[in-house]
């Protein structure tokens, strides 16, 4: 009982120390916002995000009605980024969130277990880690593309894309949880909760979980914007989302041929996307300061 | 005492081969023709250096255990990558204008794909033991050892010096940004190094593409010739990791500066210099050597985007497009040239550990 | 601690290492030839071989079709594709076109020195039916007598197959009367140097090694980099007008535009559909008709495209005016299945943009408000231009008939696979003509043909078919059996939907005079030269 109301006093301190930190509060905030206008992309937007305008193809900013002006098939732009903001963030979270929960699982069972299970568990990391990361993507997105899983069509869309990332984002989460569970399973009370008999699981939930929560936070926090960047490299090789859904991602990788002849269809995307990573970097700069008891 | 003057010299030996590396490289940027051999003398001279280093410091066993191990890796992988090929849906004579059936058989017939695959992969291994990797599918009659070779060398190079860049570049800016802790100088440098990272290096390829090539023409973008051509693909290339670097760097420092050395070292009167390169330095390298091995391997080993933006004849393309042909010789010679890069490198890294903080032990 | 003095000092190090890789300039480029004697083009991936007996893309056979010359070549005037003679002095046909005979040219030389025999060319039609070889093209000559047999390894004595040499004159025996001396215009038709192939092996199309007999010898190949031809004094037809030509090798087709736009390159072939709205601006650009179709196949065995009245309802549907007005509008639209420009095209046949009709055909089917139409499926691969038309095709769709697309891209090797095993209810296809005859494009969709991945089988159709294509003298006979089953394939029964025919789109610098402009795109440079 002790012990929870000390960490849970750790995370009240940690919390204030990034209050403290303008930078992270404003990108907090930046990030909930973007979450919101994902949310309610269809209230927020001011054309369907498929409707084509076949008379004004490529219409500049600010023409014909169209804010962020119109892409080669005449889809408004700005109705495409903010429907993009839910395909993005859904990539970054979700992805996120499913290589956190197998990497935890599997980085936490292996450091607990340790030994020849640990050894062997971390050589199946080793050599997953050694395939280049690309053809495990292509060759993942490319066998789940043409399996439906999902009924809900913007779903459907998502899965080729989540699962690849997924099953390259787990593998360096697994091998930093471990190595996590190891430094803290040789602390004492750790130790001692183990004489006491109290169940193992019991141990890993209630002691060693809130004391790796921290760094696994702090990951997550980078690993979301690194699977929107990794979305969007897949998009330039020509495997990104389902069509005609679209991403940032998507967005510039079909915008960025057309530079010098019209930039808002490059500008307008990048900025979303610029912004937005700039926002989970420094969020998750300032949420490790906060969360690093060292300072 | 001789033990102590072995070690010693094998320490300058080594110290002499890094010398006759950079030298090498410099050379290299010179002229690109020259120095294809010479690159790869760089890295045999480090290697060398580095298991010379090993083998004066009494770490013999453990570098033949590592390789070992090394070898049981690169099996395993080649075992998985062969098998998970296959799996992917398509075949490699597949065309848009489909070959008539018997054609189609009579091609893979010749490549052996109409045997079990179990006698396809101990055909392989055979071959592969004695470092034949077997003819490209889809370059006809071009064997997969000479193609990566040739295009290995290139971004081999292109690699290395981005590395080099963002080593160059991330260190200092960390250092400086820890020095200048909480001022607006800190801020400013680390938010640059995140807008580094906050682009996907196509858009950031090419608009150095349109502004330094099409726009003021200061560098080529493609067409690749002279050694001016590495600029652009090298600091696309090098952006990225110099950014990491440089945060890493910063965060370390900055734990590294509230240690007891080196307020000891303060106390001592040592410069700031001193000081800086004594201890904070040496002290700080740890993380960043661990981001470095993998990141070495990453990108020796080329990156398609550049590759592609810059019309660069390198190794990062011919992954993609060997997986989307399913050049199955072609996508497995590249797979285990990756693994074997990324083993060295952490081999290298390893070695490293141990000359930045002497507490850790090889082998232990 | 670090003062930014050292910070400085820091910054300056690499800042010389830096520059120390912009010191010196490179001297030449183009592999130091002049530009004035120089054609510098843009190929858009390595060429995968040039040996002619195996290549079966673009890249290799512009090279080779620059390196090489057959016994026929195609000769343009205007729209209209004639043969002229290049090895072959002249020929005839005996046996209403059953039998044909060629006269070989006498005093042509290798590009080795060594004098042109006419048992090259026999050499390299076995070469090309040698199951060793393993040809894609094999079957170009298997309307030849047992050319079939013995590349399936039936005969192994190549003196059984229908071709006969004696002196300078080749006679060869077909199976069934064709026009014959088309197919010799293709590159897999062309003479080979058996000894030369044997010395070398695999490594015989090499510059050092190839020996070759066209208006330009390759005298360097950088893979993955660039190929440099040079003019072959020894061409026994009229000389180059061109000294050298420079194929770069550049994937990228926005790195290309700026290079040509920097003067750095003459001639980009291909350009994105992103760019065109833009670069048709530009005074390079060139436009002009080729050989081929870009259609959508139905799966016509699944629901609902397995009924021809909703198949007829889904064409009716869509405006082919529009997709061509997003691709920037230089496409000619099709309803037919034979482009514009070839023997048998027929403007009137096929089914026209008709939302009313492509409703009463949905009510006549049942459906109605309550009874919405089901979903379609449309798979296409990844591509920038189809994923284009594709979006377009499911937005007019929603909007005329209200059905629900589901697009599904596909990478390209995976969307082969889908379409041999279970193709979508809609899939994408394109045809190129091979040589420039209608059959070549009415056999796709013969019931046997391996290019008929819509699982449409009709009899009557094939008949009409396989009937004219054997009648090579009877021109109004022919047309009339094609257009009857012209009729058959796209506008009753419809199980493919024809919706344009793509024009090429060039950048050509001014520099440049009498680039080919054909509609094979062949692109032969020996008549181009440069100001």
């Amino acid at each position: 009982m002790n012990h929870l109301k000390k960490s849970s006093s750790l995370w009240q301190d940690s919390l204030k120390r990034l209050k403290k930190n303008n930078a992270s509060v404003i990108s907090f905030y930046f990030i909930v916002f973007i979450c919101l206008i994902a949310i309610f992309a269809p209230l927020l937007s001011p054309f369907a995000f498929d409707k084509q305008h076949i008379d004004f193809i490529l219409s500049s900013p600010n023409q014909n009605g169209f804010l962020f002006g119109t892409d080669s098939l005449g889809r408004d732009l700005l109705s495409r980024i903010i429907y993009g903001s839910r395909m993005s963030m859904a990539v970054g979270i979700i992805t996120a969130l499913i290589s956190m929960l197998v990497g935890t699982v599997y980085g936490g069972v292996s450091g607990w277990i340790g030994g020849r299970v640990d050894a062997f568990m971390m050589r199946v990391v080793d050599i997953l880690i050694s395939i280049p990361s690309l053809v495990l993507l292509i060759l993942v997105k490319v066998v789940f593309d043409s399996v439906s899983l999902f009924e809900d069509p913007e779903l459907k869309a998502l899965t080729g894309m989540l699962l690849a990332l997924s099953v390259v984002g787990w593998v360096t989460l697994a091998r930093i949880v471990r190595g996590q569970v190891l430094q803290v399973k040789s602390l004492t009370y750790i130790e001692a909760s183990k004489a006491l008999g109290i169940p193992s699981y019991l141990i890993l939930l209630k002691h060693i979980l809130p004391n790796i929560l921290g760094p696994i936070i702090v990951l997550l926090t980078f690993q979301i914007p690194s699977n929107i960047l990794t979305e969007s490299f897949l998009s330039f090789i020509g495997l990104g989302l389902q069509p005609p859904y679209s991403s940032w991602g998507v967005l510039a990788a079909d915008g960025w041929r057309s530079m010098r002849h019209y930039p808002h269809l490059i500008i307008f995307p990048s900025i979303a996307l610029g912004v937005t990573m700039l926002a989970f970097n420094l969020f998750g700069d300032g949420l490790r300061d906060a969360l690093d008891p060292k300072s | 005492m001789l033990k102590k003057i072995l070690s010693k010299s094998t320490h300058v030996f080594s110290f002499f081969l890094l010398v006759l590396g950079f030298w090498a490289i410099c050379l290299n940027l010179s002229n690109y023709y020259v120095p294809k051999l010479l690159s790869y003398g760089i890295f045999l001279s480090l290697i060398l250096a580095f298991l010379s280093y090993s083998a004066s410091s009494g770490t013999v066993f453990y570098c033949f255990k590592r390789i070992i191990e090394a070898f049981i890796t690169i099996f395993v992988i080649a075992t998985c990558t062969f098998m998970l090929l296959r799996l992917m849906p398509g075949g490699p004579f597949d065309e848009e204008k489909a070959l008539p059936p018997k054609i189609k058989a009579k091609i893979e017939a010749k490549y052996g794909l109409d045997k079990p695959l179990a006698v396809q992969y101990f055909d392989y291994l055979k071959k592969a033991a004695v470092f034949d990797l077997g003819t490209s599918y889809k370059y006809i009659g071009r064997s997969v050892g000479e193609m990566i070779l040739q295009n290995f060398s290139v971004s081999f190079t292109l690699g290395f010096y981005a590395f080099l860049l963002s080593f160059l570049i991330g260190i200092p800016t960390g250092l400086f940004a820890a020095s200048k802790h909480n001022t607006f100088w800190d801020n400013f440098a680390m938010t640059l190094s995140i807008s580094g990272v906050a682009l996907p290096n196509f858009l950031v390829g090419s608009v150095l593409i349109v502004v330094f090539a099409y726009q003021l023409d200061w560098f080529p973008s493609a067409l690749w010739d002279s050694s001016l051509h590495y600029v652009l693909p090298v600091v696309t290339l090098g952006i990225r990791p110099a950014a990491f670097i440089a945060r890493l760097t910063r965060s370390t420092v900055l734990d590294v500066i509230k240690s007891d050395f080196i307020r000891t070292a303060k106390a001592k009167g040592l410069s700031p210099l001193a000081i800086l390169y004594k201890h904070v330095l040496k002290n700080s390298m740890i993380p960043v050597l661990t981001y470095s091995g993998p990141l070495l391997a990453g990108i020796l080993s080329g990156s398609f985007v550049i590759e592609i933006l810059f019309a660069v004849p390198g190794i990062g393309k011919d992954l993609v497009q060997s997986v989307t042909n399913r050049d199955y010789p072609l996508i497995l010679g590249l797979t285990l040239l990756y693994s074997v890069l990324l083993v060295i490198s952490n081999l290298l890294v390893d070695f490293l550990y141990s000359f930045f903080d002497p507490r850790i032990r090889l082998g232990v | 601690m670090l003062s930014f003095k050292n910070f400085l000092i820091l910054l300056f190090i690499c800042l010389t290492f830096l520059l120390n890789a912009c010191v010196k300039k490179d001297t030449s480029g183009d592999f130091g030839l002049p530009k004035s004697k120089t054609l510098r083009m843009r190929l858009s991936g390595e060429p995968p071989t040039i040996d002619w007996h195996k290549s079966s893309d673009t890249a290799s056979s512009l090279i080779t079709s620059n390196i090489m010359e057959g016994l026929i070549v195609f000769n343009y005037t205007g729209d209209e594709v004639s043969l002229a003679p290049a090895l072959a002095e002249s020929w005839e046909s005996l046996e209403s076109a059953k039998k044909w005979v060629f006269k070989i040219k006498k005093g042509v030389t290798w590009s080795d020195g060594e004098p042109f025999e006419p048992k090259h060319i026999v050499d390299g039609w076995e070469r090309l039916l040698n199951p060793e070889t393993a040809s894609p093209y094999s079957y170009f000559l298997y309307s030849i007598k047992n050319a079939k047999e013995y590349s399936e390894g039936k005969i192994k004595d190549f003196s059984k197959v229908g071709i006969e040499l004696q002196g300078h004159t080749l006679t060869v025996s077909l199976k069934q009367p064709q026009d014959f001396p088309s197919l010799l215009t293709h590159s897999s038709t062309f003479p080979v140097r058996k000894d030369v192939v044997e010395k070398y092996k695999d490594k015989w199309t090499e510059p050092e090694n190839i020996v070759t007999l066209g208006p330009f010898k390759l005298t360097k190949w950088i893979h993955d980099q660039a190929m440099v031809l040079k003019k072959n004094t020894g061409y026994f037809g009229i000389q180059s007008r061109t000294e050298n030509i420079v194929f770069y090798i550049i994937q990228e087709a926005q790195t290309a535009i700026n290079l040509f736009e920097m003067g750095k390159i003459d001639v980009i072939r291909d350009l994105p559909p992103k760019d065109l709205p833009a670069l048709r601006k530009l005074k390079e650009f060139y436009t002009y008709p080729n050989l081929n179709i870009y259609y959508y196949g139905f799966n016509t065995e699944v629901a609902p495209t397995d009924n021809k009245f909703f198949r007829r309802a889904l064409v009716h549907a869509v405006d082919r005016q529009q997709i061509i007005k997003i691709l920037g509008g230089d496409q000619k639209l099709l309803t037919g299945w034979i482009p514009h420009g070839m023997f048998a095209y027929n403007p009137n046949v096929g089914l026209a943009y008709d939302p009313v009709r492509a409703k009463a055909y949905l009510k006549k089917l049942g459906y109605s408000s309550k009874n919405p139409p089901p979903k379609v499926e449309l798979s296409f691969n990844a591509l920038e231009a189809h994923k284009v038309i594709a979006e377009n095709i499911q937005a007019q769709l929603k909007e005329n008939l209200g059905i629900t697309v589901e697009l599904k891209s596909e990478e390209w090797k995976v969307y082969l696979e889908t379409l041999k095993v279970r193709p979508a209810n809609l899939y994408r296809m394109g045809w190129v003509a091979d040589y420039p005859d209608p059959s070549n494009f009415f056999d796709i969709m013969l019931s046997y043909g391996e290019n008929n991945r819509t699982k449409w089988k009709n009899l009557e159709y094939d008949r009409f078919v396989e009937q004219a294509s054997g009648l090579v003298s009877n021109k109004g006979k022919r047309l009339e059996l094609y257009n009857k089953a012209h009729q058959i394939l796209v506008s009753d029964e419809v199980p493919v939907f024809p919706i344009f025919t793509n024009v090429a789109q060039h950048l050509i610098s001014s520099r440049v005079i009498s680039f080919p402009t054909n509609v094979m795109r062949e692109f032969r440079l020996k008549n181009t030269s440069l100001q």
